[in-house]
């Protein structure tokens, strides 16, 4: 049985991937900004799990996780925060937030964690996004923080071999809370919905499972060649477009 | 070299005080730029303008680029004179350190300057070059391609950058301004030399360095900075959200 911390487990991709691993035997450790948050969830996960709460944009309260949770396996860093965020209008505090969880959070949970994981030969799975690789209008912030976590996985992954592997699955458009809180901001959420469905070439929003069995994945020895990888599970979206 | 014309172009180039920044502020102002010198300390501007040759056509920024003030500080007095055509964000920190050597601060002073800094001095400049229909070159490298060992703060963070430039070229398109970014290998620069002395043992960072790049050489300041020179002329005005590597072929394979 490993022991697995996922952050942001306690809804979305963070929570799908937390019961993927609990479904195989391995400990879920699940994470959500408040305890509380993070009980809630431990009802849809069948098998061993234990709950934390931590608000990652604060250093101290990562240092807190780090030991309350002690040794883990597998270290998957899920917990993100998308906003929309006009570039001519992005104000510091906007730029520090999506720093600090998306790209900061990730650095020091891998480095807190990184004497079990080289004891117990672990694993380090980043979640990135599409949005890390390719550039799109009205999330220069976020684009920035997730293109540094792949930059970061590369990092861990060539100075950390061969003990600890490091790899990045990038989603593209998933069917999330996050996401379901962009789309209701629309001016018309049901055409906001057609047009996130419309641009991954698999003409779909991915479902949260989807995006969990790739990080099940690289994290299982089957993957164990594999680190560094950047793995798209984007329904095409970053190998092209249509003209 | 290829012989530019620059004359009535004003460019704002930051961490311009020494190495790379130092030839590209020359490189422009000896094409006849107007040239703002941002660098740390009024001091270090100072110092810069006059290995430059001093004269009319440069103009102190001094700023220190790791907070959100200090980046908009840099582009004012572009502001102030209401012209800028082209942003070269060059400012860089790189303090190599393990993973485990890799303070909270250390981490902090990396993608301050590295990443966020970028993002706050284009933003400022915005109104000048939508004006201008000018550009933005960021200075990010190969690191922000590919990564090495003990360097995970700044591999993160050139990461950032590459992708934050294409991020900034999708949505400033509409606006007529391009972003691109440069992706330089190890060059023979100041820096290089602060981070060859870091590491214990100068003559084998050097040596290692070469060997590294397939050209069995690191690059020469100068031949950046004419690169950025191409980069910015309108030989490239079909470019956006690029990152062109310049690196000796270090990112294309293995020898």
């Amino acid at each position: 049985m490993r022991r697995v911390l996922t952050t942001g487990s306690s809804r979305g991709i963070g929570l799908a991937i937390a019961r993927r691993f609990a479904r195989v035997g391995d400990e879920a450790l699940v994470h959500g900004v408040t305890h509380a948050a993070a009980l809630g969830a431990l009802s849809k996960i069948d098998g061993k799990a234990q709950a934390f709460g931590a608000d990652l944009s604060k250093p101290e309260q990562i240092e807190k996780l780090v030991s309350d949770v002690g040794e883990i396996d597998v270290l998957v860093n899920c917990a993100g925060i998308y906003e929309d965020m006009p570039f001519a209008t992005a104000t510091e505090a906007d730029w520090d937030r999506t720093i600090a969880v998306n790209t900061t959070a990730p650095w020091l949970l891998a480095r807190g964690f990184l004497a079990s994981l080289r004891k117990r030969k672990g694993v380090i799975v980043n979640i990135g996004s599409d949005a890390g690789v390719l550039g799109y209008a009205g999330c220069v912030a976020y684009c920035a923080s997730k293109g540094a976590i792949i930059g970061l996985t590369k990092a861990l992954a060539v100075e950390l071999a061969p003990e600890v592997r490091a790899l990045c699955v990038c989603p593209g458009p998933v069917a999330t809370d996050m996401m379901e809180q962009s789309v209701m901001k629309a001016a018309d959420p049901e055409a906001e919905r057609l047009r996130w469905a419309s641009f991954p070439h698999m003409k779909r929003i991915a479902d949260p499972a989807e995006i969990a069995e790739a990080v099940i994945f690289a994290a299982s020895p089957d993957c164990g060649f594999a680190t560094g990888s950047v793995i798209m599970v984007d329904g095409g979206v970053t190998a092209g477009k249509r003209v | 070299m290829i012989s530019f014309d620059y004359s009535d172009k004003a460019v704002l180039v930051t961490g311009a005080g020494r190495g790379l920044g130092l030839a590209i502020a020359r490189a422009f102002h000896e094409a006849g730029a107007i040239v703002f010198v941002n660098d740390r300390t009024a001091e270090m501007v100072a110092s810069a303008m006059a290995k430059l040759g001093g004269g009319d056509r440069l103009i102190a920024a001094p700023a220190d680029l790791a907070t959100a003030a200090g980046a908009r500080k840099a582009v004012a007095p572009a502001l102030a004179q209401g012209a800028l055509d082209i942003l070269v964000n060059n400012a860089a920190v790189n303090i190599e350190r393990g993973i485990e050597e890799t303070s909270d601060d250390l981490w902090a002073i990396h993608l301050a300057v590295n990443l966020k800094a970028p993002f706050f001095t284009v933003q400022a400049a915005l109104p000048l070059l939508a004006k201008s229909q000018g550009l933005v070159i960021n200075v990010a490298s190969e690191l922000g391609l590919h990564a090495i060992p003990n360097n995970v703060a700044y591999v993160a963070a050139k990461h950032g950058l590459v992708t934050m430039s294409k991020a900034m070229a999708i949505e400033l398109a509409p606006q007529g301004v391009r972003v691109n970014a440069i992706c330089p290998g190890t060059m023979d620069t100041e820096l290089m030399a602060d981070c060859a002395r870091d590491s214990g043992d100068p003559e084998n960072y050097y040596r290692s360095f070469r060997a590294y790049h397939p050209l069995g050489r690191i690059a020469s300041p100068d031949e950046i900075a004419q690169f950025v020179l191409c980069l910015a002329s309108p030989a490239a005005a079909f470019m956006t959200g690029s990152a062109v590597a310049i690196d000796g072929g270090s990112t294309a394979g293995r020898v």
